[in-house]
């Protein structure tokens, strides 16, 4: 399909909502491992996957098999999204008469593989590459397999298999979530190293030094690629990675979250094979709504070394990297032109969300999608319907994501209404732009306030993308006025460790996102919900973090 | 019967470029190697790996691609079940049943001789025949087996088909027609049916023939197609003949013997006698013995004779 960064991330977050809709009406199913792999079919299905689901049998189309076939409702959902059948279907998965079957099925036309029986689905990969060479096909075949899968003993024949017939028109993701029905995966069959008592999971997952599991493919003659599972640009650049590897086979041995994206689902065995309660459905898809991302403002550091503050967001794990352009017009100051911004690209495959201060854009705009920006974003002051439309048009064709800003004294113009459902993002300035370090600006509250029933009555469903004064302090405060991306300027580059700076961030926007969903779960079901809704978030400290919040808010 | 099934293939893969033919370190013995000479492209060995050996040439036949997969037979069904079951009958593309699968053994039964119990494969048939969209042949002779490998190349969908390690000596004409679901009577009679399969197809035909000479016309069915089995041959039979004699290399559970009486007990009970192995295993025994092993498990055209004359003292 070929989407752009905000376009896939809305297709993962959809699917998502399809398989807590399908589950939840089946009663049972597999939403945790569904989860972990989100990302890499959201990569998979909405750019890099050759298919037409008025076709699904089209000779030359890619092949996806999940060969971890538990996860079939992931599956279903991208199926859904992607237009193989309407996404109200979700709701026949495992029901007599049901072409979603509990697992995934040829009675689906579009799947692939009769999954299942875990252990198989790399052999069957291997089968349809090699169809597909002896018929000098240049199809390519993409296969999910499990880390709890790994322990059968037929995805190793599959590995030496691959590795002698030298098929490279295959990769392989594994989806490392670390959790198989029992347990941990290394404390059932270790895949790294076992994990003893009182160990941490998220310590291991987190430390590289640790992961033996990409070695063991290496030394079946694979080509690893490790990634974030999570992070569609890791996938992204996996994939086509491995597209240009020829002569031996591909694994993606991806990190990911048993549950990603709900918290009393992640890192929870509990959610293996589980469905969650009707009840707590709405919080779910309110908590799914509200995801968020962290870009540090590279203006705020050293304006000499930009490639280093490129490098310190990559390693402070960035959720994208905010380039503010200022022409010395729009804004008096002069920052760097899109010259700058592809030197600085190749340094990180972190998302470049370039924002615009120029006067005339519509001038400059291809320059900067040439220089690989992954989002632009132009000032409305600068821009009327024509030349923003002129502008919308030329990024959507070169799968780079829209954004619109206003300046604090700006409204948000009528003219641009039209566009707001296919806007990936909306920049709210909350300091005059010009320069990084100024306070933000109370009056914003009030503006998102105005702001936010438009933006619903015209069906936005981009990031609201808080810029200008962002801090520790505040961040709380402007999540729970709808912006769901937060620049940080002073405040995360201008630290000594980035790491740490994007944490805290994390963490005081997750609390907000807690509150608003405990007064989500108070209004639906009063104190018993609310603790119904604590009581779900057993892993670690959550349980308690989030009684805390209750009890401040007085909703229990 | 491996030379023959060999041949057949490269025959078939002359004519056919989808043909593809897939082993697991015994494709020396099953001679399926010299398909691999002859089409390299085509032929992949995957090492002594039978579930990935199935599900590989099942993931072919997906992508349009007619599998042939041989090993012995203590490895297919007796390995790989999961996968012949999910990977090979489960999956059916629109309009299909099952995928194009051939499976292809040797060294079904107790005829194995020297390798011991542990290679010989009493239980393939029944284990076979349990599994949707699977069609399952013994054939009893080189004929049979060139006969048979063209059917399945040329018929869509899953077989199974089992061949005895031992040379057989021929039962059938050059010109004899095989069709799915269709027995043959290789001898015709009135007074007892002997349903065989396999190497025991001669057997029987001593067997009559010793018992003509006691006034006792034996009928005799090749039941090579076990799945689907020929319904309407038994009932003829069992009609005309009043009771049926079988005989197989394979444990009178789920075998030939169980899928006669199955048959002939819904479209006409007559009395019925099951020769083969009586649920046992099996052990060494060096070629020149093998009729010795046999005997053991009463697998020889005297001990047919012998019940046939027995049950017709039973006939209703």
């Amino acid at each position: 399909m070929g989407l752009n960064y905000y376009q896939i991330k809305k297709n993962v977050l959809q699917a998502r909502k399809l398989v807590i809709k399908g589950t939840n009406a089946a009663g049972s199913g597999h939403p945790g491992g569904s989860f972990s792999m989100a990302e890499i079919l959201g990569c998979l299905f909405y750019k890099h996957l050759k298919f037409d689901p008025n076709n699904p049998q089209w000779d030359d189309r890619d092949r996806l098999v999940l060969s971890k076939g538990h996860a079939a409702p992931g599956l279903f959902s991208n199926m859904a999204v992607a237009g193989y059948f309407p996404e109200s279907e979700l709701e026949t998965l495992r029901k007599l008469g049901s072409k979603l079957q509990g697992h995934p099925d040829l009675k689906c036309p579009g799947v692939e593989f009769c999954g299942g029986s875990l252990g198989t689905g790399l052999s069957y990969s291997i089968g349809i590459a090699l169809a597909g060479k002896l018929d000098s096909k240049d199809y390519h075949v993409y296969t999910i397999i499990g880390d709890g899968e790994s322990n059968e003993g037929q995805v190793w024949e599959a590995a030496m298999t691959a590795s002698k017939y030298k098929v490279d028109n295959l990769t392989v993701f594994l989806d490392r979530n670390f959790i198989q029905q029992d347990s941990y995966t290394e404390r059932v069959m270790p895949l790294d190293e076992k994990l003893g008592e009182g160990d941490n999971l998220s310590e291991m997952w987190k430390d590289a030094s640790r992961w033996k599991t990409g070695d063991k493919w290496r030394s079946f003659g694979w080509n690893v690629i490790e990634v974030d599972g999570h992070r569609v640009e890791q996938v992204d650049a996996a994939v086509k990675k491995a597209n240009a590897t020829k002569g031996v086979p591909t694994i993606v041995i991806s990190r990911t979250i048993k549950g990603k994206s709900v918290e009393h689902m992640e890192d929870n065995p509990q959610w293996h094979g589980k469905a969650p309660d009707p009840d707590v459905v709405p919080i779910i898809n309110q908590e799914l709504d509200s995801q968020f991302m962290i870009a540090p403002s590279i203006i705020a550091g050293d304006m000499t070394n930009l490639e280093n503050e490129v490098k310190r967001c990559a390693a402070g794990r960035a959720d994208y990297i905010h380039l503010d352009v200022m022409d010395g017009q729009f804004v008096p100051n002069k920052t760097f032109d899109h010259a700058k911004i592809k030197e600085l690209k190749p340094l990180t495959v972190i998302p470049f969300d370039t924002h615009l201060m120029i006067n005339d854009p519509v001038k400059h705009v291809q320059n900067y999608v040439d220089a690989g920006s992954d989002v632009v974003t132009v000032h409305a002051e600068v821009t009327d319907e024509s030349s923003f439309g002129e502008i919308h048009d030329l990024l959507k064709q070169n799968q780079v994501g829209v954004g619109l800003a206003i300046n604090p004294d700006t409204e948000f113009p009528k003219w641009a209404y039209k566009f707001i459902s296919l806007l990936d993002q909306i920049i709210v300035m909350s300091v005059v732009p010009g320069k990084s370090g100024q306070k933000y600006i109370e009056a914003t509250h009030e503006k998102m306030a105005r702001l936010n029933p438009i933006l619903h009555e015209h069906n936005f469903s981009g990031y609201v993308e808080a810029d200008g004064g962002v801090n520790l302090e505040n961040i709380g405060s402007i999540f729970a006025d709808g912006a769901r991306a937060f620049v940080g300027g002073g405040a995360i580059i201008g630290q000594q460790d980035v790491r740490t700076a994007i944490k805290d961030f994390r963490y005081e926007a997750l609390k907000s996102r807690r509150k608003q969903l405990l007064g989500k779960a108070n209004q639906l079901g009063g104190s018993e919900l609310v603790n119904k809704w604590i009581g779900l978030h057993v892993v670690g400290e959550k349980q308690d973090q989030i009684r805390r919040i209750a009890q401040e808010a007085g909703f229990v | 019967m491996r030379s023959e099934y060999s041949r057949s293939l490269i025959q078939l893969g002359q004519d056919n470029p989808n043909i593809v033919v897939l082993g697991a370190d015994t494709t020396d013995s099953l001679k399926t190697s010299y398909f691999g000479r002859e089409f390299p492209d085509r032929f992949f060995n995957v090492g002594i790996a039978e579930a990935n050996l199935v599900t590989i040439s099942a993931g072919l036949a997906a992508s349009g691609k007619i599998s042939f997969a041989s090993t012995y037979a203590i490895f297919l069904p007796g390995r790989a079940v999961d996968q012949i079951r999910n990977n090979i009958a489960y999956p059916s593309p629109s309009g299909k049943k099952g995928l194009d699968v051939k499976l292809v053994v040797s060294h079904g039964g107790l005829s194995v001789g020297p390798d011991g119990g542990s290679h010989q494969q009493v239980e393939d048939i029944a284990i076979m025949r349990a599994i949707p969209n699977f069609r399952v042949f013994i054939p009893a002779d080189t004929v049979a087996v060139s006969k048979l490998t063209r059917l399945m190349a040329n018929k869509y969908g899953p077989f199974y088909m089992r061949m005895a390690r031992s040379k057989t000596p021929l039962v059938h004409f050059e010109s004899q027609e095989f069709n799915m679901g269709k027995g043959i009577t290789v001898r015709d009679g009135i007074d007892c049916t002997i349903a065989a399969c396999g190497i025991t197809v001669r057997m029987a035909l001593e067997a009559a023939e010793s018992l003509q000479q006691d006034g006792i016309s034996c009928r005799v069915l090749d039941m090579f197609s076990i799945k689907p089995i020929d319904d309407e041959i038994l009932e003829k039979a069992a009609r005309e003949t009043g009771c049926i004699v079988t005989t197989e290399e394979h444990n009178i559970f789920g075998g030939l013997g169980s899928a006669v009486a199955e048959s002939v007990s819904e479209s006409y009970p007559v009395p019925i006698k099951r020769i083969g192995v009586q649920d046992t295993f099996g052990e060494s025994a060096r070629d020149n013995e093998i009729p010795l092993l046999l005997e053991k498990h009463g697998i020889t055209s005297i001990n047919i004779a012998k019940q046939v004359k027995e049950l017709r003292n039973k006939k209703l």
